[in-house]
């Protein structure tokens, strides 16, 4: 808390007319601005940064369509990935509001669209695709040089999706949707039957597979994710198979790391249409939200306890992140921002823009 | 022989479920999910059949090449990726399994993938089996690969039949009936759990929606330059053997005899059934229209046949408001921005 006040304070007379951007790191304890890819009602594509208030914001926008993003710790920037088939990353400066740098995933590579920042903001880890044999890789970049790529970790599978830092600083847990795709082919899935996904752990600094957890079905893609501050991670899937089957969309890794699949009402689960966007921790409590933009559903769940407390109606329900009061915002793909509680029965709307939200919030 | 015990030998797995899917079909065929299970299972009944002819077809002109065999080829080859396009608009249940749509035709190919994919086979020296083409790229699976080997220009030195080419064609012609027979089987299998499911009426709509937009904007808009970029022919579906329009017909026709139906019932539940009325003159005044079209797509703002194609496209436009925007509202229809194409 100290630390935001103090880097407020400092920024005050530089910002000036700007309202300050509030960045808490890398709890996010706190959000006075949301960062988002969306697309406009014009059908371009932007990333946008957002107060709560509605009111203030603005859009950069950019050639690709991106998905998710994170914040650089101590620092003013914020980085959004261009979704697969996507080749760029933007940093995005929070003072001048304005794009700082565009980083190319580099010829023979694309991005997935996550990426995280270690604990002191210097080097950047990516999820990533080695085209020549879809090889799934995290990339890394030194922030401090530029962000100037340093070397490349292969995770031994294909499709990594969204990654995050454990709250030991030296792990990565990462969702492989192991999902082959191949920008010729646009954004054709080309090896369905064939699939390996995984719920991973890695050491950033090694590169080392210290743990790979593969979902009961091989057509679960393991897609998005959040940690809780004592190391629980909570993943959701992605159903490639049969739409008539059912199998578990969310699976948690415990402080312990034992591997474990949250066996929800089948109704609940039949209601997330095979399709969760993403997960975020509250990190004042054991609640866990996820999204469902298919079904048009919201959950809240006790991580702890693996049990659902919530099952709430929300429009193509997409981004989500806390918002530092135990609660959560979430964005609609239709363009409303919501705030939802544990102990509210209706998501409240927050402001409406007049643009498409992408799955995720920074 | 080999491909139709392989299709009996999976046939059985799913037994027990087309049964079951039969019976509560005949019970009861007056929802509008009804209405369009069984529309679209004659469809793919159609495909499948249509996909074995040339299949047959294929096998006949291999074992004593001829022109008048290679023309009846032609014609069944483009009768089979006719009964494609007519049931092109169901992009969920099992079409989506193995991403099977991509499986019958790779498009649209702006890399030329159908052409390198062929060209590498064919020098191989190998003849593929039918698990090679299964276990390869989508490009070389489906409708366009097939396409290359009869018209492109690359082929028109080889003798007809020559082996290699032939052993392409039956291969890739025999996984595509494989396909087709899958695909018809699945349909049927899937009966209950679509005629089950409310949110499936949503999904026909939405899909019936896209495949018009698709027809507007990928379809014709792009190749015809349309669409904020140079005219491009090689943009267009079929350009190779010149039959552009004749797919987009083929789709038109598809949703009159298996969208339509289910549609109108639908309305007719929601009491606008004028609705119903005015999105088949619309399509079928559009129809009118690809009848009045030579086969293939022109570019050329010279071609008299260029102003033909315009107007053909102003009415899919037309088509598409009808159901995209007025049929839509009157049913409550919200489409989803990250529910429909998320990552």
């Amino acid at each position: 808390m100290q630390r935001r006040q103090v880097l407020k304070a400092g920024l005050g007379s530089v910002v000036m007319a700007l309202t300050p951007l509030s960045w808490a790191m890398p709890g996010r304890e706190n959000a006075d601005w949301l960062f988002s890819a969306v697309d406009g009602l014009d059908g371009k594509h932007y990333i946008a940064g957002v107060a709560l208030d509605g009111k203030n914001r603005f859009m950069i926008e950019v050639p690709e369509r991106c998905h998710g993003g994170c914040l650089r710790p101590d620092s003013r920037q914020a980085v959004l990935f261009a979704r697969r088939p996507g080749t760029r990353m933007h940093v995005i400066d929070g003072d001048s509001r304005q794009l700082a740098h565009t980083i190319a995933a580099g010829e023979g590579y694309h991005f997935y669209g996550h990426g995280v920042f270690d604990l002191n903001g210097r080097y950047l880890y990516v999820t990533a695709n080695r085209l020549e044999d879809s090889a799934g890789l995290v990339r890394v970049y030194d922030a401090a040089n530029d962000y100037t790529h340093v070397r490349d970790m292969p995770l031994g599978g294909i499709g990594p999706h969204e990654l995050r830092l454990m709250p030991d600083g030296d792990t990565l847990v990462i969702g492989l949707g192991g999902i082959q795709t191949h920008p010729d082919y646009g954004r054709v899935k080309l090896n369905l039957d064939t699939m390996a996904p995984a719920l991973m752990l890695m050491n950033r600094h090694s590169g080392e597979v210290v743990a790979r957890h593969a979902p009961s079905h091989h057509q679960l893609s393991c897609r998005h994710l959040d940690v809780a501050a004592d190391g629980t991670v909570i993943a959701g899937y992605q159903f490639e198979g049969p739409e008539w089957e059912s199998y578990p969309l969310i699976c948690r890794l415990d402080a312990a790391g034992d591997f474990s699949e949250l066996a929800l009402p089948d109704e609940v689960t039949a209601s997330l249409r095979h399709y969760t966007a993403s997960v975020a921790f509250s990190r004042v409590s054991a609640t866990v939200l996820v999204t469902a933009p298919r079904g048009n559903r919201v959950l809240l769940l006790d991580a702890e306890q693996g049990r659902l407390n919530a099952n709430l109606e929300l429009p193509d329900a997409a981004g989500a992140r806390c918002d530092g009061n135990g609660g959560f915002l979430v964005s609609s793909g239709q363009g409303g921002l919501y705030r939802v509680t544990p102990d509210t029965a209706v998501p409240e709307l927050l402001v409406t823009q007049e643009f498409r939200w992408d799955n995720h919030l920074t | 022989m080999i491909a139709s015990l392989r299709r009996l030998g999976v046939a059985v797995a799913f037994l027990a479920a087309p049964l079951s899917a039969l019976v509560s079909a005949d019970a009861d065929t007056n929802t509008p999910r009804d209405i369009w299970h069984s529309a679209i299972a004659q469809q793919y009944a159609e495909l499948s059949n249509a996909s074995e002819r040339l299949e047959a077809s294929a096998t006949r002109f291999c074992q004593a090449p001829d022109e008048s065999l290679k023309q009846r080829l032609e014609s069944d080859w483009l009768g089979a990726y006719q009964a494609w396009q007519a049931v092109r608009f169901v992009q969920f249940g099992p079409i989506e399994q193995n991403s099977r749509g991509w499986q019958l035709q790779f498009w649209p190919d702006r890399k030329n993938l159908v052409g390198s994919k062929v060209e590498g086979w064919l020098q191989a020296g190998t003849t593929p089996t039918v698990e090679d083409i299964a276990s390869d790229s989508v490009a070389i699976q489906g409708f366009p690969a097939i396409e290359y080997l009869l018209y492109d220009d690359a082929m028109s030195d080889w003798p007809l039949g020559e082996p290699a080419m032939c052993g392409l064609l039956q291969a890739i012609s025999t996984h595509l009936a494989d396909t087709s027979n899958a695909l018809e089987r699945d349909w049927q299998a899937f009966g209950v759990h679509y005629r089950d499911t409310p949110r499936y009426t949503e999904t026909t709509l939405a899909n019936a929606i896209q495949a018009l937009e698709t027809l507007e904007q990928k379809r014709l808009g792009e190749p015809m330059g349309l669409q904020g970029s140079p005219a491009n022919r090689y943009l267009a579906e079929a350009w190779r053997s010149g039959n552009s329009i004749r797919l987009v017909e083929s789709t038109l026709e598809g949703l009159r005899t298996g969208f339509l139906p289910g549609l109108s019932a639908l309305l007719r539940e929601a009491d606008a059934l004028p609705l119903a009325e005015a999105f088949r003159d619309q399509l079928d005044k559009t129809l009118a229209k690809t009848g009045d079209l030579p086969p293939g797509l022109t570019t050329s703002l010279d071609d008299e046949a260029f102003r033909g194609q315009q107007s053909l496209y102003l009415n899919i436009g037309q088509l598409n408001y009808l159901l995209g925007t007025e049929i839509a509202a009157e049913l409550g229809l919200v489409r989803g921005f990250n529910s429909s194409d998320g990552d």
